[in-house]
């Protein structure tokens, strides 16, 4: 046998190290995510699974059954509206309050106060935050009172109740939630824009407007396609904030497809079509990510 | 092209802080003027007041007649080319040179004709679809002269436009610049610290030191007469060198020689006479100091010297000496002190000159070529 020399040890300890350094988080993530994943991929391709130890292979019958039923279209589509609808507002709403933070036309004490009001909403856990929209929404609430007093409205709307309303009252109250993270990203963003950029236009003979969509807004776009992209994955598999408002309700209004596979799941029982809707869920979220990632290696 | 009138401009800042007081300039159609001055001193304030990116807190600025104090920088028909270029770096080559014209609502074609007529002055045709990123220093350098030159304005204002460019190439587009200028004929102001470019650049140069302006001149008239001691020292590298002497009976007596004034000297400077018996600054330029052992035919006095360091620089040698002589400090925030203190003056030698450091020599002074300074006011004294 030859004697290793000290080159090859240290080539070889090179070699190795990062599996090293890397193998207690990889063994967590495959305990705690790839199995389970796996599981769930395979119950999806089960009959009766989980609920009897003699399984037999289904094929794609669980797919061909909640690709058949109605509510799986509409959950998606009510998923695909509270998601949509949400990263535009947050999007939006937290551009204006960081372009207002950034603003030097508002005195540095003023921003400091805003700043902390407006971070406020990114505090509440999500529990909190239905059980505040909850009561200001409820029909004898806060939010019905204001609206009455004011004309608005003519009598008392039960928001989390109708099945006009249900759907955008829990999106409204998703956007509250959540546009502090785009707020304060895009106001990082904002202040690492050169100020020269600005003085540059001044002179080139732009106006506000111009200088938002000519220089703000491209300065902007990496933030802006990260964040929205990431919101979309995250939105998109929101599942507490719609189970304590409306829980899916009134009538599958609110059902979006975390609501419905835990519905299938924990209220029917029905594991393998559940585990279907997961693997449903999780290919769209792979996609998704796959996009993002994309993006950050295009940046 | 116009002319451009800063007439007793001043700028306070909040907390009361004078950054530019009364600045008087006339600035002449189609002349390229250089503010320069150290850190601080307020030349980059002026400029961008002239922009219109600094309010003016009083006064009058004219630019081809019309008072703009008022007036949105665009309003005011200038192009500025920033320190950093502050090139849009979303944008290629072609739509930075065009942006000012497709704010203004140019139709594409007209758009194009022009940016293509100054890509080609530029040399920038082949980089027109490049972004910024992709450019090397230089070739950025020439985009924001290019969205400068697209607007065809009254007057360019130059940021310090090449400090961001190693030493040869800045060399390279100073030339290109100035020749630039000459060819467009536009009214520039150019902002540097750097007195090399404002020497070499200019038609003439303005120098100012804390917010005030010191003297408006030519390059060669601001070497060779300087107002004040303050001027002495920034403009020239190596700097003057500046020493404290008495004198008495036309000798300036330091306190380790004495130098004999020429009757010449005493005669094309009358108010010297004044000064007899009193203390005086006075100055020499590096270039008139010499080896005494190479200054033959030369009328020089020689004095004793002791060499610090030679800087052998192949055209010449530059020496760093200590005399027995007390320096004076022009003011010149930027200027570094010689070596730690251990020199006091700096000459140039001709390359054959054999002085080593370490070793004590006689160094010979063009007496015909001192400045003198007054001790308190640092006016010159002429």
């Amino acid at each position: 046998m030859t004697a290793r020399g000290p080159k090859a040890n240290y080539k070889l300890g090179r070699k190795v190290a990062p599996y090293f350094y890397l193998s207690p988080s990889l063994l967590v993530v495959g305990l705690l995510m790839l199995l389970p994943m796996g599981m769930v991929i395979t119950y999806s391709f089960q009959e009766s699974a989980v609920l009897r130890p003699d399984t037999s292979f289904a094929g794609f019958k669980h797919y061909r059954a909640i690709f058949g039923d109605e509510v799986f279209w509409a959950s998606l589509w009510h998923t695909l509206y509270f998601t949509i609808a949400s990263v535009v507002a947050h999007m939006t709403i937290g551009l204006a309050f960081a372009l207002m933070l950034n603003s030097d036309r508002i005195s540095p004490m003023l921003r400091s106060v805003l700043r902390v009001l407006y971070i406020l909403p990114w505090l509440f856990t999500q529990v909190i935050i239905a059980v505040i929209w909850r009561l200001l929404l409820d029909p004898n609430g806060v939010v019905n009172s204001i609206l009455i007093d004011l004309g608005i409205i003519g009598s008392k709307v039960e928001w989390f109740s109708s099945v006009e309303t249900a759907l955008h009252a829990v999106t409204f109250a998703n956007i509250w939630a959540g546009y502090p993270l785009f707020m304060v990203s895009l106001l990082a963003g904002l202040q690492g824009i050169p100020k020269d950029l600005y003085e540059a236009a001044d002179i080139d003979g732009a106006t506000g407007p111009q200088k938002l969509f000519f220089i703000t807004i491209p300065q902007l776009m990496p933030i802006i396609v990260s964040i929205s992209l990431l919101d979309f994955i995250w939105t998109m598999q929101v599942f507490p904030l719609i189970w304590l408002t409306t829980g899916g309700g009134p009538i599958y209004a609110t059902e979006v497809l975390s609501t419905y596979t835990y519905k299938l799941a924990f209220s029917q029982y029905n594991l393998a079509q559940a585990a279907a809707s997961a693997v449903t869920i999780l290919l769209i979220s792979i996609g998704l990510t796959l996009f993002y990632i994309r993006h950050q290696k295009a940046r | 092209m116009a002319e451009v009138v800063l007439e007793n401009i001043c700028k306070t800042y909040g907390n009361s802080f004078k950054a530019i007081q009364n600045l008087n300039l006339e600035i002449a159609d189609g002349e390229f003027l250089i503010l320069v001055g150290p850190s601080g001193c307020g030349k980059s304030t002026a400029l961008r007041m002239i922009a219109g990116l600094e309010d003016i807190t009083s006064g009058h600025l004219y630019i081809g007649g019309r008072d703009v104090v008022d007036m949105a920088p665009k309003d005011r028909d200038i192009a500025m080319v920033f320190q950093s270029y502050a090139l849009y770096p979303h944008m290629t080559v072609f739509e930075n040179i065009g942006f000012s014209m497709r704010l203004a609502g140019k139709k594409k074609a007209e758009r194009k004709q022009r940016v293509d007529e100054i890509a080609k002055t530029l040399q920038l045709t082949e980089l027109l679809d490049s972004k910024p990123a992709n450019l090397s220093g230089g070739q950025r350098q020439r985009v924001a002269m290019g969205r400068a030159m697209v607007r065809e304005p009254a007057a360019f204002l130059m940021d310090e436009p090449l400090s961001n460019l190693d030493a040869k190439l800045r060399v390279q587009m100073r030339a290109e610049i100035a020749s630039l200028q000459r060819q467009l004929g536009v009214t520039t102001i150019y902002v540097t610290h750097d007195q090399t470019e404002a020497m070499t650049m200019g038609d003439r140069v303005a120098v100012m030191k804390g917010g005030v302006l010191q003297q408006v001149d030519t390059p060669k008239r601001l070497y060779d007469a300087p107002v004040n001691a303050f001027v002495a020292g920034f403009i020239g590298s190596p700097s003057m060198n500046l020493f404290e002497a008495e004198l008495s009976r036309g000798t300036l007596q330091a306190p380790g020689f004495a130098l004999q004034l020429p009757d010449t000297v005493l005669s094309e400077r009358p108010a010297l006479r004044g000064y007899d018996g009193r203390k005086i600054v006075f100055g020499a330029r590096p270039e008139d100091l010499y080896d005494s052992t190479l200054a033959s035919g030369r009328d020089h006095q020689a004095i004793p010297a002791e060499v610090v360091t030679v800087e052998e620089l192949g055209s010449e040698h530059v020496v760093h000496l200590r005399l027995d002589a007390v320096p004076v400090d022009s003011g010149d925030p930027d200027a570094v002190e010689e070596l730690g203190g251990l020199s006091n003056a700096v000459a140039r030698f001709e390359p054959a000159s054999d002085v080593h450091a370490r070793s004590r020599i006689d160094v010979a002074v063009d007496c015909s070529k001192l400045h003198f300074f007054d001790p308190e006011t640092h006016l010159a004294i002429r």
